[in-house]
This record gives structure tokens, C-alpha cells and sequence, in this order.
């Protein structure tokens, strides 16, 4: 049984098949890149393995467990982290507020350890500060240091994204989704997006599912690529094999 | 690499700076020694105010941290009220546990109407609080055990041996509540759980993907909304001496929401000092008339246009009002006005706001 | 005693239906429950009674007045307070309508104070006509039949005006709309003037069979809301049902159970529809787009 295996995924939203019968295998250490034009429903695919969206067809499976239909909390605790096209940060909260909601499900303090955080022996305490002293790598790592006490909702676009990237790390996943990181960026900037992806594969034991609207940086960084056009899967393979694949190359040029 | 020895609980802790507790003192003596320096009769206003900063606190928790409306925390106050007040009065269980108690009890109906709330999204929760506001006082007013619409008489309290008879003596005991539930609720917001209903109102979605079962620490904030709103309840009925259903009426329910929504919805100071400014109009409904020059000339306009009989539903006016100017102006409210007056000042020290190079080393 | 019964539940569901198609429309276009949709009207039934009472006008007038009163003070509801806020999120637009319900609230009961009037009106609540074994006032036949026709109205402007289907299409699809030249700027305006003539002409049906005083509308607020949850809060079909169907309810459980907490019927019909079917009975559930 692979790490993660996706079988037979659909999902429909009234008359239209926004993904029709996708399946794919990753290994665990493994860069997998999923890629295809706008609207061909890659993102519809991260939804379903995390939980928000319920497939109507299909299985998914991790470390051998089917997962599909659980809630997105429960997938959460799996060791499933993702980041979202469209940000979704808790914008009003601070980084370092967002990445300790990273790190909600390997804590454990109630409504009577927190209201009771009387002083820095009292357990909550010690839960926080233990937590906060286990996210500060990843904040240097990804260079949020400057931000760390800022309101994200007022962060420019590029950090907002480095800061949901460092919330999903906190959560310390064996999977981690990854949905168009480089989106909106200048060629500098998706330069960095791979050395980080990279870096991030190379220092942390963790499985990254990729969607990249850039092709070029999605094949660049990936070991296995899927590629989709309008919900279906029209290529699968080593990323030299979907370079030259007509179809992938035919559903670019048809795309403009 | 930067801050090795960055101490991690200082993020958390009541103090940060070397000054808060010289103010944190500089409080507990004004609270102390307001009671002894004021006449008698404003005792019991600042007991009342004190009241409704606890309800504020709670309504906190809930619009403000997890964004869920409530239209029917009145009816907690009543749960709180009435089951301290049944306890004492028919299991003669002595105040401080019949106070404890109607704090559960609240929580436990909060938990109940938090239920629904796992499935239901904004209007759908707000109209189903407002049913059980209504309900809570229709149920009240039509049962015996509950005294019907005659209301009933608060029995006389003691703490362990001293009898809590005057005003003052209620004071001490009301305020140095609300002084521990403040703390407690401040301390909740910076630890796991208030993160977590804090995440709720920024992305429910988001929050689900970082594990908060988020139908859970939905049900959850209610119930601890309810609970602090209980506890008022108790120490209402406390204050009062009588109960009867007409007091948990919808209006006060909507009072409720006003002031934290006046103070700042998700802020703890906003919504103490919402819940002040509100307690005393709530309860000083007339107050307008006496005041220096405006008092007259609302009087004489109410003759000319309203009429005098009604002028005390002119609070209600100013109430509405003020929700709809704050959430015209600064839906933040007064904590918000307070950042932006704070964010102007720091702009004109420094211009440094450029966050988007944030080379190591830099801090 | 069912007849009875069920003519009295058609009824009390007339003014709920009323209610609830007035908070639908709304809703539909904007997503606000409107929580001052019963204030509106009850100031308005006060504007009638003002005219009724005070400068002595007839009936027909008087009406005429309290309903373009109505309309314009959901223009203005509209135009001067909605659409004007810094940051309409849900939460803060139901707050407004909150805000706004209670500075009317607080205004009615300024200007008119809070006893309980005799409100004038041409058709009795006492005068009763017999149905076979069922006897009914002549005020809950015409509040029946009142409702009836202007429900009917207002399905009629929105299916087969010119003006009607142009609002719903932007109901649906605003930018679709736009390009297809209807503003929808005043489309959400009329909806606002519309839905506070409807629940306008709720308060003047109750207003003669309870009293008049400034929480003349919290009673009917409540039950339009349950009845457009337990219809859905999307579809006015659905909400009208809705509102005849609690009326019904209502009154069975009042005749058969208890007369003393019939209130309560409705919180515990909200709950529990909700619980089973979160987008009411007739209603359809949408999924959020990430
Ligand atoms: N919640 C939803 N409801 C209706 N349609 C949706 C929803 N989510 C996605 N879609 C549709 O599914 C298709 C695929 O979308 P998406 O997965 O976002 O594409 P991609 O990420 O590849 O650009 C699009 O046509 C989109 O409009
Ligand atoms: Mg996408």
C-alpha cells in the first residue's frame, strides 16, 4: 500500500464534473506535482483530500487508511497540512498567533488549564510557552521574523503566503498540500518558491502535493506529475515524460 | 538564530511591561475605596454596571471571539437568576455553591442551544437564539415553581459567616467576581482554546484544516458564554432582591449585544468599557433629563414633538443609535478608535513600514 | 373542534406568512435577515394610528399613508444605513438591523410611550360568522383573505412584471444583471420598500386584534422567522407555506397540548427543523466556494 493513493475521484457540482475519475499514487519523501489550466480542478482536488468538499465518487487513502468522508479536523489530525489558493489566514490574529493554531492539535489545554494560566509554572503556561519556543524555527526559517507580532491581515500579499506556508509547517504534517505558491509572483520571486519547496523537502521528513499553475516550476521541482484538463486526468508520470506529452502540451496551447 | 534567548512567556503573561503593575494596584485600590467615597444610592449603580461587565465579558467570548450572534442572552441571565434563587430558597443551599451552581446550569442550557449551532451558520443561530430568549421568559412567566409573572424575592445571602445586607457589603463581593472572571476570560483568550474560537470567526474553514473541530468549540463557547451570564444572573438577583420575568426582556438582550459591540467586538477592555457606558444608561434610563443644559432641551422637545410620559424610552434611542454610528463608523468600536488613535501617533514617530524586506538580522 | 382549530391556525398563519415573505425577500437579495423587519412595521402601523386618531383621516388615507411610509423607510433603511457601512460582513449586518430595531423601538415609545392602545380599524374583531361548525371573526376572514390576495400580488409582480423579473434576476445573479442593464443598486432598495410594505400590512392586521404598543411585532417577528426557516430562507413559496403551517401547528398544540407555552412552539420548531434540515423544508443547501 503506497503512502497516499487517490482512487476513482469525482466530484460533481450540479451539472458540472469539476474532476472525473482521478487516481494517482504519491510515495512518502516525494514531490508530487499536480498541474493543468485554470479550472481544471486541481484545488477541487485538495478540498476533497482535506476534507472541506464531500467527493461523490472515489476513495482516498493514507498510510493505508481510507479518508475520504472524514471531517476536516479529523484529516487534520492525520498528518495532513494544506495551504489554500485564495489565502485563508486568521487575518485579525498575529503570525505567531497563526502558527500556534498550527500547533492546536498537539496541545491540549482546556477552558480550565487556560483560565487558571496564573504563572509560568501553571501548566497551560508551560503548554504555550513549550509551543511557541517549537514554532520560532520555522518563523526563521521562512523569514517572518520582522512580522512575528503583526496582524497578518495587514501584511503584504507575498508574506501572507510564507506565513500560511509556516501555519501548515507548524502542524509539523507527513503530508503537506501545497495550492499555486508562486501565484501573483515576479520570476525572483518563484525563483525563491523553489529553493524554499526544495529546502523544505530536503530539512523536513514531509510529502508535498503540489499544484502549480507555472508549469515550468511544477515539473521543475516535482518527481511524479499529474496532469489534469477540465476535472479529467490526461497525463501521469515522470516530469521528462509529461514535458513532452502531447496532450499536456496540447491543453497548454489550447489555453492560451 | 536571531533571538536565541527570546522567553517565550512573555507573549502571554498579564505583564509585560515593568509599569502594569503599579496600575494593576493603583485598580484594585480605586475599586476598593469607589464605594466608601461615593453616596450611597450610586453603590448600587456601580453594582449593576459591574453586572452587566460580567454579561459583557461572556457575550465576548461569543460574538466576539468565535463571530456567532446571540439575541438571547437575557434568557441566561434568567437560567442564572432563577436557579440561584430556587436553590437557596427551596434546597436552602447557601449562596457562594447556589452561585456556582447557577453558573453550571447556565452552561449546561448554553451547551444545549449551542447544539443547533453546530449546523447553523449566522442568520439561522441568531434567529434561534432570539426563539430562546423569547421562550426562556414565556416559560417563566407561566410556571409556578418559577413564581409566574409575580416574580419572587431573593432570600438574604451570607458568605460563610457575614450576611451580605447593604450595598456595599454586595459590592465587594460583586466587583471582586468580576475582577477574577475578567482575568480568567483574559487568560482563556491567550491560551489554546480562546485561539481557537478566535480562529473560528477569521476562517471557519481554516480553522477545521489546523484541527479545531470547530462544531465543538462552537457548542463550547456558548456554554462558556453562558456560564459567565448565569453567574451575573445570580449576582443580579443578588443586587435586585426580586426577580420576575419582565426584566429578561428581548430589548436586554439586545442591550447585551450593543455594548459589545459599542466597546469592540473581540476586544476584553472594549468590551468591559462597552458594557460600563451601557450599564449606566440601561439603568439611569431618565439620567438625560438631568443633565446641565441637554437635559432641558430634550425635555422641552419631547414636549413640543414626543411626550414627556415616553422620554424614557429615549435611551433606547441613543442605544440604537450608538450600534448603528459604530458599525457606520468603526465597527471596531471604541477599542478600535483607541488602535487607530494609537496607530496615528506611532506613524508620525516613525515611517518605517516596510515589511515585505524582512532580512534576517533586522530585528 | 379540529375545523376550529385549523380556520384559527389559517389565521394567525396569514399575518406569519406575511412576515416571513417579507424577511425572504430580503434576504434573498441581500443575505440580511432583516432583524428590524418588525419594527418597521410596527412604527408604521403607529403612523396610521397617529393619522386615525390625531388628525382624524379616514381609514383608506390613513392606510395609504402608514404604506408609503413603509416603503420609504425601507428605501431609506436601505440607502442610508445598509449600504453604507465600512465592513458588511454578515455579522455586522445583522447587527445594524439590530441596532436599527432598536433606536425604532426607542423612538415609538418616545413619541406614542408604551401603554397599549385601541387601534381603530373598519373590520371587527368581535363580530363572528359561522362556516357550519365554525365560527370565526370577520377580522381573522379578511386578515385571511388580505394576506391572500397581496401574497398573491406579489408572486404575480415577480413572475410576470417586466419590473418584477428584472429583480430577480438580479436576486440571482447581480453581475449576470448588471451587464443586462438592470441597476442593482435600486433593485436592493425597492426589494427593502417592498418587503417593509408587506410586513406593514401584518402589523395593521394585528394591531386590532392585540393592542398597539411598541412590541406590537416582536410576537409575529419571531414566528415570520420560523416560518421562513422551517419553509427556507431562500424560497418565498417555502417561507408562505411555512408561516400557514406554523400558524397551524400552533394552534393544534395550543388546542391539544398547552395553552400556556404555545410561544414556545415556534423556538422549538426552528431547532428542530434546523436540526434535520438546516435549509428548511423546501429549501436547498449551497456550499461555500474555497
Ligand atoms: N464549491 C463549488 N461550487 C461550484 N463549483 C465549483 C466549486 N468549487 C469549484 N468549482 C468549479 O470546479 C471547477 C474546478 O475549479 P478548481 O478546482 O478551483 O480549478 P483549479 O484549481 O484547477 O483552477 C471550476 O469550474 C469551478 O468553478
Ligand atoms: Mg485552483
Amino acid at each position: 500500500m503506497s503512502f497516499f493513493a487517490v482512487d476513482g475521484l469525482t466530484m460533481r457540482f450540479g451539472g458540472l464534473t469539476a474532476l472525473d475519475d482521478v487516481s494517482f499514487e504519491v510515495d512518502r519523501g516525494m514531490i508530487f506535482s499536480i498541474i493543468g489550466p485554470n479550472g481544471s480542478g486541481k484545488s477541487t482536488a485538495f478540498n476533497c483530500i482535506s476534507g472541506i468538499y464531500q467527493p461523490t465518487a472515489g476513495k482516498i487513502y493514507f498510510e493505508g487508511e481510507g479518508i475520504s468522508g472524514l471531517a476536516p479536523h479529523h484529516i487534520a489530525r492525520l498528518g495532513i497540512a494544506r495551504t489554500f489558493q485564495n489565502i485563508e489566514l486568521f487575518s485579525t490574529e498575529t503570525t505567531i498567533d497563526n502558527l500556534m493554531l498550527g500547533r492546536h492539535q498537539h496541545m491540549h489545554s482546556g477552558v480550565w488549564s487556560g483560565v487558571a494560566m496564573l504563572g509560568r509554572a501553571t501548566s497551560a503556561a508551560r503548554e504555550e510557552t513549550e509551543n511557541r519556543e517549537r514554532v520560532q524555527w520555522i518563523i526563521e526559517l521562512l523569514d517572518l521574523v520582522r512580522v512575528r507580532d503583526r496582524p497578518v491581515g495587514e501584511l503584504p500579499y507575498g508574506t501572507q503566503k510564507r506565513v500560511e506556508l509556516a501555519r501548515a509547517l507548524a502542524m509539523e504534517p507527513k503530508l503537506l498540500l501545497v495550492d499555486e505558491p508562486s501565484a501573483g509572483m515576479n520570476a525572483d520571486e518563484r525563483a525563491e518558491v523553489a529553493v524554499r519547496m526544495r529546502e523544505l523537502r530536503a530539512e523536513l521528513d514531509v510529502t508535498i502535493l503540489l499544484i502549480e499553475h507555472h508549469v515550468q516550476l511544477a515539473i521543475g521541482l516535482a518527481d511524479r506529475v499529474l496532469a489534469l484538463n477540465f476535472g479529467k486526468p490526461i497525463a501521469q508520470g515522470a516530469p521528462e515524460e509529461i514535458r513532452q506529452h502531447p496532450e499536456v502540451i496540447k491543453a497548454y496551447l489550447g489555453d492560451g | 538564530m536571531i533571538e536565541p534567548t527570546r522567553d517565550h512567556y512573555q507573549d502571554i503573561r498579564l505583564f509585560t511591561a515593568r509599569g502594569s503593575w503599579i496600575k494593576l494596584i493603583l485598580l484594585l485600590v480605586v475599586l476598593v475605596s469607589l464605594p466608601l467615597l461615593l453616596p450611597g444610592y450610586r453603590v448600587f449603580t456601580l453594582n449593576y454596571m459591574a453586572v452587566f461587565v460580567i454579561v459583557g465579558l461572556g457575550m465576548n467570548v461569543l460574538v466576539g471571539y468565535t463571530g456567532q450572534v446571540s439575541l438571547g442572552h437575557a434568557g441566561f441571565l434568567a437560567i442564572g437568576a432563577y436557579t440561584m434563587v430556587l436553590l437557596m430558597t427551596r434546597l436552602a443551599v447557601p449562596f457562594p455553591l447556589a452561585l456556582v451552581m447557577a453558573g453550571f446550569v447556565s452552561a449546561f442550557f448554553g451547551f444545549l442551544l449551542g447544539l443547533p449551532a453546530l449546523r447553523l451558520a449566522g442568520p439561522y443561530l441568531a434567529i434561534a437564539t432570539l426563539g430562546f430568549g423569547l421562550a426562556v421568559t414565556q416559560i417563566i412567566a407561566h410556571s409556578a415553581l418559577f413564581g409566574g409573572h409575580m416574580g419572587l424575592v431573593v432570600p438574604d445571602a451570607t458568605v460563610g459567616p457575614f450576611p451580605l445586607s447593604g450595598d456595599v457589603s454586595k459590592y465587594y463581593v460583586i466587583v471582586g467576581i468580576t475582577f477574577v472572571l475578567a482575568l480568567g476570560v483574559r487568560n482563556l483568550s491567550v491560551t489554546r482554546v480562546g485561539r481557537a474560537f478566535r480562529a473560528i470567526s477569521d476562517s471557519e474553514i481554516a480553522a477545521a484544516t489546523m484541527g479545531v473541530d470547530v462544531a465543538y468549540y462552537k457548542t463550547l463557547s456558548f456554554a462558556v458564554s453562558a456560564a459567565l451570564t448565569g453567574v451575573a444572573g445570580g449576582l443580579l438577583a443578588l443586587m435586585t432582591g426580586f426577580i420576575s420575568p419582565g426584566v429578561f426582556t428581548f430589548t436586554l438582550s439586545l442591550m447585551f449585544l450593543a455594548m459589545v459591540v459599542f466597546g469592540g467586538l473581540g476586544s476584553i477592555t472594549g468590551a468591559v468599557l462597552g458594557s460600563i457606558v451601557m450599564g449606566y444608561l440601561n439603568l439611569e434610563m431618565d439620567a438625560f433629563q438631568e443633565l446641565p443644559v441637554l437635559g432641558p432641551a430634550l425635555e422641552g422637545f419631547s414636549e413640543r414633538f414626543m411626550s414627556t410620559v415616553g422620554l424614557p424610552n429615549f435611551g433606547w434611542v441613543v442605544t440604537g443609535m450608538l450600534i448603528v454610528f459604530t458599525i457606520l463608523i468603526e465597527p471596531r468600536g471604541l477599542y478600535g478608535l483607541w488602535i487607530r488613535a494609537l496607530d496615528t501617533t506611532k506613524r508620525s514617530k516613525s515611517t518605517d513600514a516596510d515589511l515585505s524586506r524582512s532580512g534576517p538580522g533586522a530585528d | 373542534m379540529l375545523p376550529q382549530v385549523l380556520a384559527s391556525g389559517l389565521s394567525a398563519g396569514s399575518i406569519y406568512a406575511l412576515m416571513a415573505l417579507a424577511l425572504v425577500i430580503t434576504y434573498k437579495t441581500t443575505e440580511v435577515p432583516n432583524f428590524a423587519q418588525g419594527d418597521m412595521a410596527m412604527v408604521s402601523a403607529f403612523i396610521a394610528y397617529m393619522f386615525l386618531t390625531d388628525f382624524e383621516t379616514g381609514f383608506i388615507f390613513a392606510f395609504g399613508v402608514a404604506l408609503v411610509f413603509a416603503f420609504l423607510l425601507g428605501v431609506g433603511f436601505e440607502g442610508l444605513l445598509l449600504r453604507r457601512m465600512r465592513k458588511p460582513t454578515h455579522l455586522n449586518l445583522i447587527i445594524m438591523t439590530l441596532g436599527f430595531t432598536l433606536a425604532l423601538f426607542g423612538f415609538a415609545g418616545w413619541k406614542w410611550g408604551a401603554d397599549q392602545r385601541h387601534f381603530p380599524f373598519p373590520i371587527s374583531a368581535n363580530e363572528v360568522i359561522r362556516f357550519g361548525s365554525v365560527s370565526i371573526s370577520t377580522l381573522s376572514v379578511a386578515t385571511i383573505l388580505i394576506a391572500g390576495i397581496l401574497m398573491l400580488l406579489v408572486f404575480v409582480f415577480f413572475r410576470f412584471t417586466k419590473l418584477g423579473v428584472a429583480m430577480q434576476a438580479t436576486q440571482q445573479d447581480p453581475i449576470a444583471a448588471r451587464i443586462n442593464g438592470v441597476p442593482a443598486r435600486a433593485v436592493v432598495g425597492l426589494t427593502f420598500g417592498i418587503s417593509s410594505v408587506i410586513g406593514t400590512v401584518a402589523a395593521l392586521l394585528t394591531a386590532p386584534l392585540i393592542t398597539l404598543d411598541p412590541t406590537l411585532m416582536w410576537d409575529a417577528l419571531l414566528k415570520g422567522f420560523a416560518a421562513a426557516v422551517l419553509g427556507g430562507l431562500n424560497t418565498p413559496v417555502g417561507a408562505v407555506l411555512g408561516g400557514y403551517l406554523l400558524g397551524v401547528i400552533e394552534n393544534l398544540f395550543g388546542a391539544y397540548v398547552s395553552v400556556e407555552f404555545k410561544s414556545v412552539v415556534a423556538f422549538l420548531i426552528i431547532v428542530i427543523v434546523l436540526w434535520f434540515k438546516p435549509s428548511g423544508l423546501f429549501g436547498r443547501h449551497h456550499e461555500r466556494k474555497v
